[in-house]
């Protein structure tokens, strides 16, 4: 854990920021637009529309087949769009070979050069710059000492455990600073407290650094924990883009819903919408929701989602609640997971949080699951597929 | 039951001796000019009456022996270096690049492998007679490199295949040319891999008869060729001295070739 300390040096005396860690630009680094890639008949992504502002940490979040490898090998230029334009530090890179594109990447594999130590791996790219050999041993040294693992320097990669051959992974992109760093699951290879660490070190570097990232992940919590902004992707098009309690707290779909958080999901039938109020008719009953922003006419269909953490077990009457009967509780540390069976069959997950000493709910107790009606979303209706 | 097989320790002791059988008639008659080889000048004969070191001292006297085991050397190391310059670069293309007619290359590539060495020789007679290559060093290279080739490339495209391909992009991605990556990336991981199929290369080429009988004369012959008409025309017994030095190089080589396998396969 020692290389997570605050004790690093301060950006200011570190020779190898070379972008000052002030706040954003406003311009952009990296521009798509209407970025097209297709196989054959298949659309692997249409018409993607993404900015990526210097010193932005941007998350690309989704299922596997999204698209989202897809996009980042556009960019890197491994493989070229259909149709659409890249500009990479307003420059524009569309037809720009990879190698011309100043760009870093690190993989989950680490794809460290095996016949290198670590030092030579880290000096590659400087080599290739065509960088003194006084200056690259000063900035190789230095970016060692930033990720702790000067004394690491003289092995090679295999003789290094997974976290550490990352660390040098990634120590070879800084290295160089390129104009973004694109990072493709990079701790996907790790166990899970290792993860933990490495996102929080990952962290720490950008914030010193000011590096523009762009990171791929399919792990909701990492992305949660690590972005500025998270663009979600779904069958190659984004589903929605935005800051992580955004996604969190405003989905715009049921796909944004599930995918970020859990979630309780109640399809039903707008009957009225007045002041503000859109009364929802489901299965389980008749529900006020606040009135989202895009228009809602009566008779269309709608679902309705409380997030678990939103409900709770209670005796008292009020307009926004379904009774059930407890199937199961499940004990996740700071929280408590019950599973409720409603009448119809529909399963309410109920999230409180675990205190000791309480008297909490038990299996096949029946309890009135509740929450506030502004706690509740009113969504569109998943696509017909 | 069988009871000759009745017992599995049985059954194993039974093979191992069928193969040690095996093992050793294969191995016998290359063995037994061993001791003939240390033998009288005057004849061959098994077992040698006395021993001594007569036939290597005839065989490194005699110009017309030891010019000829120079000149498959030379023929041996420049075929060596022909093929290496050749094969890599082709593997690697054949391999990474997505070139049109790849499949049709590669089958070009191998087609030496396959044409029997006979028809080969008969070929490259009749091609080289109108080139004015024969009898000449340069002929025998050139057919030399073209039988070795193939080898040296499926040496080459295996270690490829246990190369990642990520490390080539990673290059890329840090700004690494098309030769920097071939040169600094992909050539120091075949190290072995070209080793393999290079001592492949030298053995073949150093042992190689019956293209080489077909295009050397007097001014070019390699040691096989001399041995097999010195078989024909006088039967010396330089010939076990000859044949001991080549088992004893060929099997030096072979070890070599095992070792960087061994090697290889532990990386990987």
């Amino acid at each position: 854990m020692t290389f997570l300390s605050a004790s690093a040096a301060p950006a200011s005396a570190n020779p190898v920021s070379v972008v000052p860690t002030v706040a954003p630009a406003a311009s952009a680094m990296v521009e798509l637009r209407a970025v097209t890639k297709r196989y054959g008949q298949f659309e692997a992504l249409h018409r993607i529309d993404l900015s990526i502002a210097k010193g932005e940490f941007v998350t690309l979040l989704g299922p596997s087949g999204s698209g989202k490898t897809t996009l980042l090998n556009l960019i890197a230029g491994m493989i070229m769009p259909s149709s659409g334009q890249i500009v990479i530090d307003g420059r524009d890179a569309t037809g720009l070979p990879t190698n011309q594109r100043g760009l870093g990447m690190v993989f989950q594999n680490y794809a460290l050069m095996p016949h290198m130590t670590v030092f030579e791996n880290i000096a590659f790219p400087l080599q290739v710059r065509g960088l003194a050999r006084s200056e690259i041993k000063r900035k190789v040294t230095d970016v060692l000492d930033l990720i702790q693992l000067g004394h690491v320097a003289g092995r090679r990669p295999r003789e290094l455990s997974g976290g550490q051959q990352q660390r040098v992974s990634l120590a070879r992109c800084i290295v160089y600073n390129p104009a973004l760093i694109l990072m493709d699951e990079p701790l996907g290879a790790l166990d899970k407290k290792l993860r933990e660490q490495m996102q929080l070190e990952i962290k720490r570097l950008h914030a010193e650094l000011g590096i523009t990232m762009l990171y791929v992940t399919h792990d909701q919590d990492e992305a949660l924990t690590m972005s500025d902004r998270i663009v979600l992707m779904n069958g190659g098009r984004i589903e929605q883009e935005g800051p992580p309690d955004t996604l969190y707290f405003k989905p715009e779909t049921v796909f944004s819903a599930e995918f970020i958080g859990s979630s309780n999901l109640i399809p039903g039938e707008v009957e009225a919408v007045e002041n503000g109020t859109v009364t929802l008719r489901t299965a389980l009953g008749r529900f006020p929701v606040p009135a989202p922003d895009r228009p809602v006419r009566a008779g269309e269909p709608a679902v309705l989602l409380v997030r678990p953490e939103n409900m709770v077990l209670t005796d008292r009457p009020g307009p926004t609640g379904v009774t059930g009967r407890i199937e199961d509780s499940i004990l996740l540390g700071g929280v408590v997971r019950h599973f409720l069976r409603c009448a119809d069959g529909t399963t309410v997950i109920v999230q409180e949080l675990n205190q000791p000493g309480r008297a909490g709910a038990r299996r096949d107790d029946t309890v009135r699951a509740a929450w506030s009606v502004e706690h509740g979303r009113l969504l569109p209706p998943p696509p017909a597929r | 039951m069988n009871p000759l097989f009745g017992s599995s320790a049985i059954a194993r002791r039974v093979v191992t001796a069928a193969a040690w059988v095996c093992y050793v008639f294969l191995l016998v008659p290359s063995l037994i000019v061993v001791p003939i080889s240390f033998g009288n000048a005057g004849q061959i004969e098994f077992p040698p009456r006395e021993f001594s070191l007569a036939l290597y001292r005839q065989f490194f006297t005699d110009p017309a022996w030891w010019g000829s085991m120079v000149q498959s050397l030379f023929v041996a190391v420049t075929t060596t270096a022909l093929a290496l310059l050749l094969a890599v670069p082709a593997a690697y293309a054949l391999a990474r690049s997505n070139l049109p007619g790849r499949g049709l290359l590669r089958g070009l590539f191998m087609m030496p492998m396959l044409v029997p060495v006979i028809v080969l020789g008969l070929g490259l007679y009749l091609q080289f007679s109108d080139w004015g290559l024969l009898d000449t060093t340069l002929g025998v290279v050139l057919a030399h490199v073209m039988l070795t080739t193939p080898y040296i490339m499926i040496s080459v495209m295996s270690g490829l295949q246990h190369s990642d391909v990520a490390l080539e992009t990673v290059a890329s991605i840090m700004g690494a040319s098309r030769r920097t990556i071939f040169f600094r990336v992909v050539l120091p991981q075949l190290g072995p891999s070209i080793a393999v199929g290079a001592l492949f290369a030298f053995l073949m080429s150093l042992d190689e008869v019956v293209v080489a009988y077909f295009l050397t004369g007097t001014d070019s012959m390699t040691l096989p060729v001399k041995m097999y008409s010195s078989i024909r025309w006088e039967l010396t017994p330089v010939l076990a001295a000859v044949s001991t030095l080549l088992t004893v190089l060929s099997l030096l080589i072979a070890l070599g070739i095992i070792a960087l396998q061994r090697k290889t396969e532990a990386q990987s």
